[in-house]
């Protein structure tokens, strides 16, 4: 077993390979304020990767309801139970034990092995309220009765369990761009990675008799352009980018400045160990204990900034920039009311107004010689 | 600790060793014959040889589910066939997701030195030659590999790519083409495709294995009453693989895959010493 860091419980762990930290890392942040769970993204992925035989359950891109919807069932509540008790002060590194640390000998990693039948409900649980709402219950903030949406693609995760699990090592993960990767022609079908995964995203084809999972887009990747479920997210909630760690993390990089800089976006259970690499800005009237176990203990931080948002010029105009190109963005800027999108050399890709602009128009059209309809 | 858990295998393994599976000759044509009882009630008794969890590779079984195999070999001077016996509670066959087939091996060096390969699948540049039949092989020999509409009935799907219920003015697509969307078929991996019975793999060292392209060898199994029984038949010599030759001798080791028990890659019990068999030219 190797020492590696991982930045995000701010330690040494162990993994039983080397630290080799990709020479760019594909990662996605989501604003969990505005998911609506439309479910695009799971049919833009769908349509592209897996539509054929035995893929007809797989949902590489899942949109689950938290707290009680799961897909597969109940994969966080089973492997958060197989690791046990763990507690994380704030401020200070984890030292709760990671998957990898809480295996026992014969395992590569802490896991529960999930059934055929648990990935068959991919629906459970949606809009259903954490309470229930009575007569007499009004809104307060935060609110008392809450529920979000939490999409979820594989993470590409720095320390993936998946890698760590195949005995025939038939998982790699690229050095150009940090993807992680089932060989389709080296995968016997074993399914350790399935089990390991506990964000349960290895998922096994029962056709071809290998396994299967997120493949990053990166057939669009490598030619600059950001993942099927992010460029057709209908609520612009996401952005996928290149993340540094934070000892290289560059400012006017969108992923470095909403993770590193600002402290937005939070990696989900990253006391698991892996350092995934999709990233949160967790939904701010949802429940601050359920948020904590979940992102971290900088969720009230991270709360905290996204409400001083008026006051940050340069973060609104990098959420407005998201959903608006579907070209990876190298780097941002944001002047005098403008959102700009540049590519690696420096070439303009887009440019948006932070604030929409206000177009007054009068009530009657004298040019057509009729009113005009105040429809909402 | 690797040594520590060599040393106690082969200790344990002690109660079983001694073991040397002579293979007697018989007349007739064993490539086809191969169950043929006549044939078989001039074999040898069996030889009762251990079988260890393996012991190395995470992922590792807690528990050793096969302890022991039974062992007879009989040859017609082309081809050998080896019948295996094993306790298993229940039959099991794959398909279904985190279902998994019944399974035996056959393990034999490729170079015939006076000092077989290292045990666990060989070693770089001393390969050994394996023989895998799994039950679910079998069944696809017979019935044909099932498909996903007869494993999950009420799987729900529109359409599949390229597969059009009414093509209209489309021209029909190619069998590639349609195969270009199955990641397993389109990568040509053996896993995608139908099998006969037995696999034949080459290996030099373990997480090595790749499925060969000869189909020569033959398999079936027979499961009655909590055990099963295996017959493996070989050609004898290989050009580019095991060598066996009348009248000299070599090692075979062994594997047992207990699919109800979630048995499959390297979750198997295994021999962890070579077991000698010499081919009688009588």
């Amino acid at each position: 077993m190797a020492k590696v860091k991982n930045w995000q419980i701010s330690r040494e762990m162990e993994y039983p390979y080397d630290e080799n930290r990709p020479k760019k890392q594909w990662s996605i942040v989501f604003d969990l304020n505005k998911c609506i769970a439309c479910q695009t993204c799971s049919l833009a992925c769908k349509t592209t990767w897996t539509s054929g035989k035995g893929q007809e359950y797989m949902f590489w891109n899942n949109v689950e309801t938290k707290p009680y919807g799961s897909y597969p069932l109940a994969w966080d509540v089973r492997v958060l139970e197989r690791l046990g008790h763990q507690e994380w002060e704030k401020k200070q590194p984890y030292y709760g034990k990671t998957i990898f640390e809480a295996a026992e000998n014969h395992e590569r990693a802490a896991h529960f092995a999930p059934e055929d039948k648990d990935w068959m409900y991919p629906n459970h649980g949606e809009d259903d309220c954490a309470g229930r709402v009575d007569k007499g219950d009004y809104i307060s903030l935060q609110h008392d009765k809450w529920f979000f949406y939490l999409p979820r693609t594989c993470a590409h995760c720095t320390y993936p369990a998946c890698l760590a699990a195949c005995p025939r090592k038939a998982i790699y993960k690229r050095q150009e761009d940090g993807i992680v990767l089932i060989d389709q022609s080296r995968c016997k079908g074993y399914g350790e990675c399935v089990k390991a995964c506990p964000y349960k995203k290895s998922m096994y084809n029962a056709h071809t008799r290998i396994s299967e999972k997120c493949i990053g887009c990166y057939p669009f990747v490598e030619q600059g352009y950001q993942p099927q479920c992010v460029t057709n997210c209908i609520g612009k909630i996401r952005i996928m980018g290149f993340i540094n760690p934070p000892w290289k993390a560059r400012e006017n990089n969108p992923v470095d400045y909403l993770v590193h800089k600002t402290g937005l976006a939070l990696p989900y259970y990253p006391q698991l160990g892996l350092e995934p690499n999709i990233y949160y800005i967790p939904p701010i009237h949802a429940d601050r204990e359920y948020l904590t176990q979940m992102f971290g203990p900088n969720v009230d931080q991270s709360i905290s900034t996204y409400k001083k948002l008026k006051d940050d010029p340069v973060a609104q105009g990098l959420l407005v920039l998201m959903g608006c190109t579907d070209r990876i963005i190298h780097h941002f800027e944001v002047r005098s009311g403008i959102a700009y999108a540049f590519d690696e050399k420096g070439d303009e890709i887009v440019h948006v107004p932070v604030t929409e602009q206000m177009y007054s128009r009068p009530a009657f059209d004298e040019k057509f010689g009729t009113s005009r309809n105040n429809t909402p | 600790m690797k040594t520590t858990t060599l040393l106690l295998t082969i200790l344990l393994m002690g109660e079983f060793a001694g073991a040397e599976i002579s293979v007697k000759k018989v007349t007739g044509e064993l490539s086809v014959n191969f169950m043929d009882q006549k044939l078989w009630s001039q074999a040898l008794p069996d030889e009762t040889i251990g079988l260890l969890a393996q012991p190395v590779v995470v992922p590792k079984p807690t528990k050793t589910e096969t302890q022991k195999i039974n062992v007879a070999a009989i040859h017609d001077g082309k081809w050998i066939v080896f019948r295996v016996r094993w306790n298993d509670a229940e039959m099991s066959e794959a398909n279904k997701l985190a279902t998994f087939s019944d399974a035996v091996a056959l393990q034999f060096p490729v170079k015939n030195n006076d000092v077989p390969p290292p045990i666990m699948m060989g070693g770089k540049g001393d390969p050994v030659h394996l023989f895998h039949w799994k039950y679910q092989y079998q069944l696809d020999a017979k019935f044909g590999k099932k498909p996903i509409n007869e494993i999950y009935p009420n799987m729900t799907t529109d359409m599949y790519p390229m597969e059009f219920k009414e093509k209209g003015n489309y021209k029909e697509a190619t069998k590639d083409q349609r195969d270009s969307f199955v990641g397993g078929t389109a990568a040509g991996n053996p896993q995608s495709f139908p099998k006969s019975g037995v696999d034949e793999i080459f290996a030099e060292g373990f997480g090595s294995s790749a499925v060969s392209d000869s189909h020569l060898a033959k398999g079936y199994g027979e499961w009655k009453k909590g055990a099963w029984t295996v017959w493996i038949a070989r050609p004898l010599s290989y050009d580019n693989g095991s060598k066996l030759l009348v009248g000299k001798g070599s090692h075979v080791a062994f594997a047992v895959w207990q699919g109800g028990k979630k048995e499959i890659g390297a979750l198997k019990s295994l021999t962890m010493m070579w077991t000698p068999f010499f081919i009688q030219e009588k």
